[in-house]
């Protein structure tokens, strides 16, 4: 049944194809006019010139796209993606490596034009469900989308399937079966990676902390609670003092809570974990005010420059990162695979990985800490 | 009037009292590096809360905080970041608060726009504009002292608290004095009281309105730098609804939404109150939703204890 529907897009959007090359607009025009003119067909030769002129360039233009056609290489697609932000390097990742996929698809002869907008205001539900709503009336092909929300989005997306526009999820869960296909960090096993290194590091005992992100993000809540089930099962004597605190959206707020934190229990622990970029950012802030970076183990998710001069100062011991990259460029990608109505998996694991400051300097940690973003960000 | 003044202070040092024992160990709630932590924590919203008092005493508002601080830290960030000499970068933040500021007030009295919706619009310009100058991005700035101003835990030892604090402190009380003790001062309290009447008494409203704002956008800079030194970035998207917490500080400290009402020291234990009850209920472990709800009930709280002494006070 999807199908069907993905067929009869593609017909349209071959149609509106035509309409939109500039080569070919002047027929088009042309034509347009030659209809409006029709009962008046008596009047003069100017019409008859007209008519010829009309005639030889509909021929020129038949043959055209005739051309084009046996080519079979005139497909169009328009592809959304929406982001939960902009302004974070995570997001301009995926910014990126969405139109990597748009040009290495174009060298196949598909011609894949990747519009990108996040919500205005970055921890608003509200603003990311207007922007989905907002490209349904835009005629485009296909939704990749990074939702704020396990279940406010939920709705806009199965919203977009009954108009025929099918959805691809990335980076953190929906919970909906309209989705085509779900591409992201295993999220989970990253917070096991992070506890595995924290045992590690504190021999198997002592206490740490955790500071989580923001109620109702999937992708972190799972990075917790890899963490702290992995804690508990496999360095029973290390005991976690709080774990039901949040940072809060930004870097601010994140640095703010991590104080107060810090304040209660900052002479009892030797380790924290913090959940995401912001969290990670505004904890090393503490830690540094107060003179405890690099004095107990840190570990955090997701990378930044600060964080990689942080790790080369001994002030953090460890970052997750993912590969917002790729998930840019897969997540289009598996929604122009899907457009072609090729089959495609329902999960796909972008990866994780652990990046300590002795593998910091490896090719393939570098590839990941820099993605060529100014090579496709214009 | 030593009500008044005390009413906050008595709010302030029940809120320390309670969550002092509610902790379970008062000795780490008023430890000197938790009041250092307080302090810096509440320092951004206390520079607002200066501006803010002028202005909601003159019977204005001012919901542009929020983005005139992040539009500073960026601008801030941005001249740092082209190895402009600290000392300028800070005070073109501080200057550019100012001007945001100025067009506040003669969209006010040019446009005859009413403060609520001047700075309504502003809100919107002014984020967009933060966003647009960093190019959608962070802005990281090399070290320099600018960094320091707002850490919490200063490099020279006998400053005690960050520099930031002291600076928000001289502040204060300069303006407060200003408030008290200028002409300029009395005619902000005549403005906010009855417009008609200053302007009869032959004070130009205009132009003192075009002050007040212009004033006050000087500290919304100020409190931009501040920001940039606290997360040692520029970020066009941070301190959403600060504008919030300023508004707060002021009316919990005594001032009034209706003009002519209001004092600085006031508004300073607002700030702290609200920065107090946030560290407490972090360091207790309770959920974020509680802390709201607590902070919304004081806020409700404080306004209506003031009406019924104002009530008190009239009959």
């Amino acid at each position: 049944m999807l199908d069907g529907t993905v067929h009869t897009r593609l017909y349209e959007i071959k149609s509106v194809k035509v309409f939109s090359d500039r080569s070919q607009a002047t027929p088009v025009a042309a034509r347009n006019l030659a209809h409006a003119r029709k009962p008046r067909k008596k009047r003069m030769s100017i019409v008859k010139c007209n008519r010829f002129i009309l005639v030889v360039s509909l021929a020129a233009m038949s043959l055209f796209a005739a051309c084009k056609s046996d080519k079979g290489s005139s497909k169009h697609f328009t592809i959304a993606v929406v982001p939960q932000g902009s302004t974070h390097e995570f997001w301009k990742s995926i910014h990126a490596g969405a139109n990597k996929a748009s040009r290495d698809l174009a060298g196949l002869g598909l011609e894949v034009s990747v519009l990108w907008k996040g919500p205005l205001r970055e921890d608003d539900r509200e603003q990311q469900v207007q922007v989905v709503e907002g490209f349904l009336s835009q005629g485009i092909n296909g939704i990749v989308l990074a939702p704020f929300d396990r279940r406010a989005l939920v709705r806009p997306v199965e919203e977009a399937k009954r108009a025929g526009i099918p959805t691809i999820v990335i980076d953190s869960a929906l919970d909906s079966d309209d989705v085509v296909s779900f591409l992201a960090s295993d999220n989970y096993h990253g917070g096991e990676l992070a506890a595995d290194l924290m045992g590690k590091l504190l021999a198997g005992k002592g206490k740490v902390l955790m500071l989580r992100y923001q109620e109702g993000s999937a992708s972190t809540e799972a990075r917790e609670q890899g963490f702290l089930e992995k804690m508990k099962s496999s360095y029973p004597n290390i005991a976690l003092l709080s774990s039901n605190q949040y940072a809060g959206a930004t870097r601010d707020t994140a640095k703010r809570a991590a104080e107060n934190l810090l304040n209660r229990y900052g002479d009892q622990i030797q380790g924290m974990f913090t959940p995401n970029e912001s969290s990670t950012a505004g904890t090393l802030l503490a830690l540094e005010d107060i003179n405890k970076a690099g004095k107990i183990v840190f570990l955090g998710f997701d990378s930044s420059e600060p964080f990689l001069k942080a790790m080369r100062e001994g002030k953090l011991q460890g970052i997750v990162v993912q590969n917002p990259f790729r998930m840019g460029e897969w997540g289009v990608k598996t929604m122009v695979d899907h457009l072609l109505g090729r089959p495609v998996p329902k999960k796909i694991d972008t990866g994780v990985q652990l990046i300590t400051p002795e593998n910091l300097d490896s090719p393939e940690s570098r590839q990941l800490l820099h993605p060529p973003l100014d090579q496709y960000l214009k | 009037m030593w009500l008044r003044t005390l009413g906050p202070f008595a709010g302030l040092g029940l809120v320390v009292l309670i969550f002092a024992l509610l902790t379970g160990s008062p000795g780490k709630y008023l430890s000197i590096s938790n009041l250092r932590i307080v302090l810096s924590q509440t320092m951004i919203v206390a520079l607002g809360a200066i501006g803010m008092t002028l202005i909601i005493i003159s019977g204005g508002i001012d919901l542009s905080v929020g983005s005139n601080i992040a539009l500073t830290s960026v601008v801030t960030a941005l001249a740092l970041r082209h190895s402009w000499p600290p000392s300028v970068a800070l005070l073109g933040g501080i200057i550019v608060g100012g001007l945001v500021g100025l067009v506040n007030g003669l969209a006010i009295t040019s446009l005859r726009v009413v403060p609520f919706i001047a700075t309504l619009g502003m809100l919107g310009i002014a984020r967009g504009a933060a966003k647009w100058a960093a190019g959608e991005q962070t802005v990281n700035v090399p070290p320099t002292w600018v960094n320091e101003l707002a850490v919490t835990f200063p490099k020279q030892r006998w400053l005690i608290v960050a520099p930031g604090v002291w600076i928000a402190l001289l502040l204060a009380i300069f303006v407060a004095v200003l408030l008290q003790n200028t002409i300029f001062g009395r005619h902000v309290f005549a403005l906010g009281s009855n417009e008609a009447a200053a302007r009869a008494c032959g004070i130009y409203t205009a132009r003192l309105k075009l002050w007040i704002y212009s004033l006050a956008g000087l500290f919304f800079g100020l409190a931009g730098v501040m920001q940039l030194s606290r997360l040692r970035q520029g970020d066009p998207t941070v301190a959403v609804g600060v504008e919030l917490d300023v508004i707060a500080a002021v009316v919990i400290g005594g001032g009034s939404l209706t003009g002519g009402e209001g004092s600085i020291l006031g508004s300073m234990v607002g700030a702290l109150i609200m920065a107090f009850l946030r560290n407490g209920c972090q360091q207790i472990g309770w959920p974020n939703y509680i802390q709201e709800i607590i902070i919304g009930g004081i806020i409700v709280l404080a306004v209506a204890v003031d009406r019924l002494r104002a009530l008190h006070a009239s009959s």
